[in-house]
C-alpha cells in the first residue's frame, strides 16, 4: 500500500509501505493492507511507517488520517521526522 | 579636459550600481527558487485537507460550526482586513500593487458600510498605512521570507477566535498569489466564513468511510486547519512572488545600466579624441608659428 506523510510545509515521506501505526485523537491505530476506507483525526504522538527495510518514524500532531483502497495519507497539523530507527 | 574627468567618474559610478543590481538578482533567482519550492512543498497538503473537507462537508452543518456563519445580510459588517507585503524594497511594483489592491477592497467594503480594520504584514504596508493615518489593529514585521505554518497559526488565531466569538463579520486576505515567477497577481481572498471547497475527489460517488469520531467532530477539527492553511499559503506565495519581483526589477535594473554605460563610453571616448585632435593641432600650430 502507498503512504504520503505530508506536513503544511512540505511532504515528509511517499513511498509503499506494510504497516502504519498512527496516534488517533483516542489511541493507537494500526493500518494493515486492505484496510476499510477509514477516516479519523490525529493526536499527538509517534506515527510508525513499516517498510520493506525497516521503519520510519514521525512526531506528528494534530491533522488526520485517511485511507482509501491503499492508498494512506497522514495530513498532520506539525509533523517532523524523528531521527534513528 | 573637466569633461572627461567628470564622465569618467561617472562611468565609475554606474558600473558599481551595476555590480550591486546583478548581485541583488543573483540573489533573488536562487532565493525565489527555494521559495517556489516551498510553494510546491505546500501544495499537497492543501489539497489533502481541501478533498477531505470537501467530501464530508454536507450545506446542514452551515448553522452548526460558527466558522461556517454566514453574516447576517442587513446588519452592519465588521471585517478584518489581513494585508501581507514584503518588509524590503527594490521589488518594483510589488508592494505598490499589494497597498493598491489592499485600498481597493477597503473602499469597496466601506463603501457597502463596513467597518473594516486593517491587520498589516510587512514594513512597507505598515509604512504606507502609518502615513496615511489609518488606525492599524495589529502589525507585524518578523516573518521575513521564510513564513512558517506557526506564522499562519499566531496571525489568524485571533481573529478566527474572534469570528467564532461574532466580533468579527468576515475576515479577508490580501496576498500576492503565485501563479508563476512573471504572474503574480495580488489577489483578495475570503478566508472567515469558511467556503467549503467543491467535492470533486470523490468523483461524485462519496466513499463509505468508517469515521472516527463522526463526520461532524472531524469537521469541526480540520476547518481551523483549513483556514490556517490558506493564510500559510498567502505568506509563501507572497514571499516567493516577492523574489520573482525583485529578479525582474533588478535585471530591467543591471540591463539599463549597461545602456547607460554604453552611452557614456561612447561619449568618454570622443571627447578623449576630441581633445587629442586638439592637443595635435595645438602643437603643429605652435610649431608652425615658430618656424614662421
Amino acid at each position: 500500500m502507498r503512504v504520503t506523510v505530508l506536513s503544511p510545509e512540505r511532504s515528509l515521506y511517499d513511498g509503499d509501505a506494510d504497516a502504519v501505526v498512527a496516534p488517533a485523537y483516542d489511541g493507537q491505530v494500526g493500518i494493515l493492507p486492505r484496510h476499510a476506507p477509514f477516516l479519523t483525526v490525529l493526536g499527538e504522538g509517534t506515527l510508525t511507517v513499516q517498510h520493506g527495510a525497516g521503519a520510519t518514524q514521525f512526531r506528528v500532531a494534530g491533522g488526520f488520517l485517511q485511507v482509501v483502497t491503499d492508498v494512506i495519507r497522514v495530513v498532520a497539523d506539525a509533523a517532523e521526522p524523528l531521527p534513528g530507527a | 579636459m573637466a569633461k572627461t574627468r567628470e564622465l569618467r567618474r561617472r562611468i565609475k559610478s554606474v558600473q558599481s550600481t551595476r555590480q550591486i543590481t546583478k548581485t541583488m538578482e543573483m540573489v533573488a533567482t536562487s532565493k525565489l527558487k527555494r521559495a517556489q519550492d516551498r510553494v510546491v512543498g505546500a501544495r499537497p497538503y492543501a489539497t489533502a485537507l481541501a478533498e477531505v473537507i470537501g467530501s464530508l462537508y454536507a450545506p446542514e452543518f452551515a448553522e452548526r460550526f460558527p466558522l461556517l456563519r454566514q453574516p447576517a445580510p442587513d446588519a452592519a459588517r465588521r471585517v478584518a482586513l489581513l494585508l501581507i507585503t514584503s518588509n524590503r524594497g527594490l521589488c518594483g511594483g510589488f508592494n505598490a500593487n499589494l497597498i493598491r489592491e489592499a485600498r481597493r477592497r477597503l473602499q469597496e467594503l466601506e463603501g457597502q458600510a463596513a467597518t473594516v480594520e486593517l491587520h498589516l504584514v510587512g514594513r512597507k504596508g505598515i509604512s504606507f498605512f502609518k502615513f496615511s493615518h489609518r488606525t492599524i489593529a495589529s502589525q507585524r514585521i518578523d516573518i521575513g521570507d521564510k513564513p512558517t505554518a506557526a506564522h499562519a497559526a499566531e496571525l489568524v488565531a485571533p481573529l478566527m477566535a474572534r469570528f467564532a466569538t461574532g466580533e468579527l463579520d468576515a475576515v479577508e486576505i490580501v496576498f500576492a498569489k503565485f501563479n508563476s515567477a512573471m504572474s503574480t497577481p495580488p489577489t483578495t481572498l475570503r478566508i472567515l466564513p469558511v467556503d467549503p471547497p467543491a467535492d470533486r475527489w470523490s468523483g461524485g460517488q462519496a466513499v463509505n468511510y468508517i469515521l472516527k469520531p463522526s463526520a461532524e467532530a472531524i469537521l469541526e477539527q480540520l476547518l481551523p486547519l483549513y483556514v490556517r492553511n490558506q493564510v500559510f499559503r498567502a505568506l509563501v506565495e507572497t514571499a516567493a512572488a516577492e523574489h520573482g519581483a525583485r529578479r525582474t526589477a533588478m535585471k530591467n535594473a543591471t540591463d539599463s545600466a549597461g545602456d547607460i554605460l554604453d552611452i557614456l563610453r561612447r561619449t568618454y571616448n570622443r571627447a578623449r579624441q576630441a581633445q587629442i585632435t586638439q592637443e595635435l593641432a595645438e602643437i603643429v600650430g605652435g610649431a608652425e608659428a615658430l618656424r614662421g
